[in-house]
């Protein structure tokens, strides 16, 4: 084994250890189970019950989510800076994240309004066309003006619009419940049920899956579309393929936990910094490991730095992860190699 | 038919033709540089031919069979390229970007085996790349870039080479080391190349045949002999009355150097 592959053994095993660790504080850690303790007493018999019920039925499902949907976001990130071969490109800043929230809101509000309730695969496949048409948009622009600042405008453009359509609907939708619609639509794992994670380990693990068995084509990609070509990757069928598995991948975040910021950007460039490689095939999942340790930290310090109050993720992985974005775009002004 | 490359009626370009109809072929192991005035579309031509555009009319032939009916991996297996485009692979060494020439022939994830290890190594000693390897391709300079992409295109293991004017921006050891690597390729390993190339002086010592276009057509295939004449390089190149005689002359004596000069490589 040489000193590259050993160095990067070595990361994926840490990253391991890592995310394990923060499984167990995040458990262990919370604000809600004081005050909900202090509502249910009188309900329960002991206290040992009591929190066993909080683990399973309200903790667990929200950690196990913020690791596979934060690992899922990230994976979408790299993928779509992939496809367009630009580094600051993410399903936040292109807008997709928004696209999605806005579809899945309009939905919800429609279907309340009708007396339905949405399920997890209803949600999940509204956020899956909202992605594919914000998408479209951002794709249309893109191939209009090849610009890498100019593609990061429009998407910011688009998330703005969609942001300020979603606040519409759900202002003037009088229903009770639509009123978490609020929390969730600035991105939040609060309220995720285990229905929610079982759908998204489902559709995160084939994805995944798909998007590990396409390393070889995506490394090829990596050198330009011509290059790629000429050795013998159909280019047409990959540029499809890494669209639909990076819009599933945002959809499946944004239709459970909402547009979370910055973690599809930043993530990426902080493992291949660590990896000191590029490569699909070591990068996929490092990116994931990465994301879901990013995203359950930030989780753990949304729900716990002000509690009882709970911030919106996007709150904590902007201030975490945006200066990393900013550096980016300037080392890359400076003409250095990101 | 050709066990090289042959095009038969070719028709090139994006919407209207850029060139048309050109019909010629490159036998293993010959080189034939196609020459012509900027945006002549000797580009398009490469292109087209690499399947980087769509032909508008027309057929290419690899090893006798109609590249129209091959499936990318087909081609992959027949034809690689060096294009003037430039790439910006994040975080490869000079070594990875030459692995990437084995695709066509690993696996489904892409893991090079011993004998890729192998082609990839003999591939970098030909271009004389060994120093360079562990370096990240981004900071190496433009002619040890143009060598790394050459080595690449070799370990693909290809029957044809398509070169867009592979020395171009080079200085003048880089150029005289690229040209005697591809004449290298096509005699030892009976390759057949087709480069674009704008350094006519190069042609002489380089090219077996020449292909030169302008406006829209092919307007003469033959030995460096038959077109690299004043007249003909006066009229390709839309020069003034007179001045390709003078132009040509000292083109052949410095032709004739640099012939000896790869001989002795």
């Amino acid at each position: 084994m040489n000193r590259n592959s050993r160095k990067i053994l070595i990361s994926y095993v840490l990253m391991v250890v890592v995310l394990v660790v923060f499984f167990f504080v995040s458990v262990g850690l919370g604000s809600a189970d004081i005050k909900i303790k202090d509502i249910v007493k009188s309900l329960v018999s002991t206290d040992e019950v009591l929190l066993g019920k909080i683990i399973i039925s309200i903790r667990l499902p929200r950690i196990i989510a913020a690791i596979v949907l934060g690992g899922a976001l990230a994976t979408s990130g790299v993928l779509l800076q992939i496809f367009f071969g630009n580094p600051i490109a993410g399903p936040y800043v292109l807008g997709i994240s928004s696209g999605a929230k806005l579809i899945v809101a309009l939905v919800m509000v429609f279907l309340l309004s009708k007396g339905v309730y949405i399920n997890s695969i209803g949600m999940v496949s509204a956020a899956f066309v909202g992605s594919l048409i914000s998408m479209g948009f951002v794709m249309l622009l893109a191939n209009k003006v090849r610009n890498m600042s100019f593609l990061v405008v429009c998407g910011v453009m688009i998330g703005y619009i969609c942001s300020a359509i979603t606040e519409f609907v759900i202002a003037f939708a009088d229903d009770s419940n639509i009123v978490n619609l609020h929390n969730w639509s600035l991105g939040s794992f609060s309220g995720i049920t285990w229905g929610n994670v079982v759908i998204s380990l489902i559709v995160v693990v084939v994805t995944l899956g798909c998007v590990f068995l396409l390393s070889k084509p995506i490394g090829a990609y990596q050198m330009g579309e011509a290059y790629a070509r000429n050795m013998g990757v159909n280019i047409k069928r990959l540029r499809i393929l890494l669209i639909l598995l990076s819009s599933i991948l945002s959809a499946t975040v944004t239709a459970f936990a909402g547009p979370i910021s910055f973690v599809g950007i930043a993530v990426p460039h902080i493992m291949k910094s660590i990896m000191k490689t590029a490569k699909p095939i070591i990068m996929v999942p490092a990116t994931f490991l990465g994301g879901a340790i990013i995203t359950l930290f930030c989780d753990g310090v949304a729900r716990t730095a002000f509690a009882p109050r709970e911030l919106s993720i996007s709150a904590i992985t902007a201030i975490g992860l945006a200066p990393v974005v900013i550096y980016l775009i300037v080392k890359r002004r400076e003409g250095s190699n990101v | 038919m050709s066990r090289g490359i042959d095009l038969q009626a070719l028709t090139v370009g994006y919407k209207n033709p850029v060139i048309s109809e050109a019909t010629f072929n490159v036998e293993p192991g010959q080189i034939v540089a196609l020459i012509g005035p900027n945006g002549a579309g000797k580009s398009t031509v490469l292109k087209t031919i690499t399947r980087q555009l769509q032909k508008l009319d027309g057929t290419v032939y690899l090893q006798g069979m109609d590249e129209a009916n091959m499936t990318e991996d087909d081609v992959a297996k027949l034809l690689s390229m060096v294009m003037t485009e430039r790439i910006h692979p994040e975080l490869m060494s000079c070594y990875d970007v030459v692995a990437t020439g084995r695709y066509p022939y690993t696996g489904r994830l892409g893991n090079l085996r011993k004998e890729d290890h192998k082609t990839i190594d003999e591939a970098i000693n030909l271009v004389g790349a060994s120093e360079i390897i562990d370096k990240d391709f981004m900071k190496i300079s433009d002619g040890q870039k143009q060598r790394v992409m050459l080595a690449r295109a070799i370990c693909q293991e290809p029957e044809v080479l398509v070169l867009d004017e592979p020395t171009s921006f080079l200085d003048i050891q880089f150029k005289i080391d690229i040209l005697s690597v591809i004449k290298r390729l096509a005699k030892e390993k009976n390759i057949a190349v087709l480069m674009s190339i704008h350094e006519l002086e190069f042609v002489p010592a380089i090219a077996d045949f020449v292909v030169a276009v302008d406006e829209g057509r092919v307007v003469k295939v033959g030995s460096p002999e038959q077109v690299i004449t004043g007249k003909q390089i006066q009229s390709l190149y839309h020069m003034e009355e007179n001045t390709g005689d003078v132009l040509v002359k000292s083109l052949w004596e410095y032709a004739k150097g640099l012939k000896e000069l790869l001989a002795n490589k």
